[in-house]
């Protein structure tokens, strides 16, 4: 398959000199960091009341770094397409053989890329973690940092999709930011509403909390950040099937978003 | 090679280009000519199917252009106004890259030889965010020609550069056609199209004006065709016998020379020999004064719209 090979080509170069930029390790040593004083702050209440309260404590950080990479993921490929639309890099590789299919999946090969060596300085550090603390490098772990490759891929299939739309980097990441700000605080205002007791609430509070319900369930389907927290739920909850589940969500999730993309960046065209 | 039928693109309401019929022929170097903002670059980009056309068909190398047909577009190389290189890479990784992309057998070799042909290659490893505009525009030019493509597409291909370089892309474009290659060139720099293109077609405002051999296109859009005679003696006195031929437009005497303007529906210069004859001249010299395509170009986009309309209206 020639479109195959092109898409390594540009996966290739891509990737190379991605390797290559600042960011990715300013996002991977300031997720280690963060996720360092989540355990410091862990271990602290450890040594207060001498019991282990969780069955995976390094669960709780490795969430958090996940998060950190993921939203370094989100905007890198997010701004991917719009970069070389702005820049006109596009444009070039669209004289020869490449096509929306071939480009697309490069970068998402790219970023699923950077994202899976970023899970293995992740392992690493966590290996570490647990030899300098006693916390075990257990399975459960293992289990979450297989199935975060997953929710990674739908982390860069949604920002991929976002950046087929947009023509600029600005652009890009502005619309980012409104997108997951929007789904963020409809999830908010959700559970602040749920905290209230039904009976406490006016009729049309009530409707509101109802139509936000179904938004909420909506947005759990669209937002790659939901995928995220049901994924390491399943570990959590040790439930095989449901292990299983969250990994065929995720793929379909991708597949649909790739899908969606690369009809959008047809239709776009490779002009900002 | 190419075949535009009634292609037709507008902006917003705006039409950039009007209903363009160009063909362009295996091994033809095609220049395609038009002022500023005339529809030539929304032209290119819809042959090469970046931008889809409003209405109308494109044919591309004898297939109808359909989105995302690879298989043609590996056999078209491209330059482009602007180049928009990866400022990261240097011109051999460059270079690698596209090899790579378009599958080039033997590419060292080749990319060696393209960066000697264009002057580049000790340049080969600086970043390419460090070239001249000038460079990045022959990097361009070897990128094009990386796969060995049957039709080159340049927009504007010497827009930047000194005239030694222009030169050199000048015979490298002249190599390539006689290696077969069909070329078709964009430009409003029309001193390099005259001397490089057979036939041309000329837009202005989206719309097609011309499109012809430059011969042709020269001897339409002059309306008069100027002598340059030298005469055996003074002619000072023939001044106001010229004026009585009813083929004759105008004309200028100073001495022995004399400068006659004629109709151009058919060849006059044997009745005007015989006339000067029986007037007891002999003609020493006589030269067709060519008007450069510079001329006709300015004649046809901004001064004598109204006379192409007439030649159209002949046609
Ligand atoms: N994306 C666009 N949106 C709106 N108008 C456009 C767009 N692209 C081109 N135009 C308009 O179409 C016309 C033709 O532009 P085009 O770039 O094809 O001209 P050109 O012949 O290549 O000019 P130049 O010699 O300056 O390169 C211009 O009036 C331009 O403003
Ligand atoms: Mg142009």
């Amino acid at each position: 398959m020639r479109a195959v090979r092109v898409m390594q080509t540009l996966f290739k170069r891509d990737f190379l000199y991605s390797l290559y930029s600042f960011g990715y390790y300013v996002a991977l040593f300031a997720s280690f960091i963060v996720s360092s004083f989540i355990l410091k702050n862990f271990l602290d209440s450890i040594g207060e009341e001498d019991i282990l309260v969780s069955a995976y404590p390094l669960n709780y950080p490795l969430y958090i770094t996940l998060i950190i990479i993921s939203l370094y993921l989100v905007i890198i490929s997010g701004v991917s397409i719009s970069r070389e639309r702005e820049q006109g890099t596009l444009e070039v590789l669209f004289y020869g053989p490449v096509t929306p299919g071939s480009f697309l999946w490069g970068k998402y090969l790219k970023d699923l890329c950077l994202g899976m060596v970023a899970l293995g300085f992740t392992a690493v550090y966590f290996y570490f973690v647990s030899l300098l603390t006693n916390l075990g490098f257990t399975l459960g772990l293992v289990k979450a940092l297989i199935m975060s490759i997953f929710l990674l891929s739908c982390v860069v299939s949604f920002g991929l999709f976002v950046s087929s739309f947009t023509g600029r980097i600005r652009s890009s990441v502005l619309a980012l930011v409104a997108i997951l700000g929007a789904f963020l605080a409809i999830q908010l205002g959700y559970n602040a509403l749920l905290g209230f007791e039904k009976e406490s609430l006016s009729v049309p509070m009530l409707y509101v909390r109802q139509t936000m319900s179904y938004v909420f369930r909506g947005i759990s389907w669209v937002s790659p950040f939901a995928y995220l927290n049901r994924g390491l739920d399943s570990v959590v909850l040790e439930s095989p099937l449901l292990y299983v589940a969250n990994i065929g969500y995720a793929v379909v999730y991708s597949l649909v978003f790739m899908f969606l993309s690369v009809y959008v960046m047809g239709k776009k065209g490779v002009k900002a | 090679m190419i075949q535009t039928v009634n292609l037709t693109k507008e902006f917003n309401g705006f039409k950039a280009v009007d209903n363009l019929n160009l063909q362009v022929e295996k091994g033809d170097i095609y220049g395609f000519l038009g002022p500023n903002g005339a529809g030539k670059t929304t032209t290119i980009m819809m042959i090469l199917g970046l931008i889809p056309p409003t209405s109308g068909k494109i044919f591309l190398l004898g297939e109808e252009l359909r989105p995302n047909n690879v298989a043609i577009k590996r056999r078209v190389g491209v330059v482009s106004e602007n180049q928009y290189l990866y400022k990261e890479m240097t011109a051999e990784e460059y270079l690698t890259f596209f090899g790579e992309l378009y599958e080039v057998p033997n590419v060292q070799k080749r990319i060696e030889e393209l960066l000697e042909a264009v002057g580049l290659w000790g340049d080969r490893n600086k970043k390419l965010g460090a070239y001249s505009k000038g460079m990045q525009q022959k990097l361009a030019f070897a990128r094009a020609l990386l796969h060995d493509p049957e039709l080159l597409i340049l927009d504007e291909p010497v827009a930047n550069l000194d005239p030694t370089s222009i030169k050199q892309i000048r015979d490298l474009i002249e190599e390539e056609n006689r290696k077969g290659r069909t070329v078709f060139v964009s430009s409003h720099i029309l001193s390099e199209v005259e001397r490089l293109c057979k036939k041309v077609a000329i837009i202005n405002r989206g719309r097609l004006l011309a499109e012809d051999t430059m011969d042709n296109i020269k001897r339409r859009l002059t309306d008069t065709v100027r002598l340059e005679i030298e005469l055996s003696q003074n002619a000072e006195s023939l001044s106001s016998e010229l004026s009585t031929l009813p083929f004759v437009k105008g004309s200028t005497v100073d001495g022995n020379k004399l400068e006659v303007h004629l109709q151009t529906d058919r060849d006059y210069r044997l009745d005007l020999s015989r006339f000067l004859y029986e007037k007891g001249f002999l003609v020493l010299a006589m030269k067709t004064k060519e008007m450069s395509l510079e001329e006709a170009f300015i004649t046809i986009t901004q001064q004598n719209i109204s006379l192409l309309a007439r030649e159209e209206g002949k046609a």
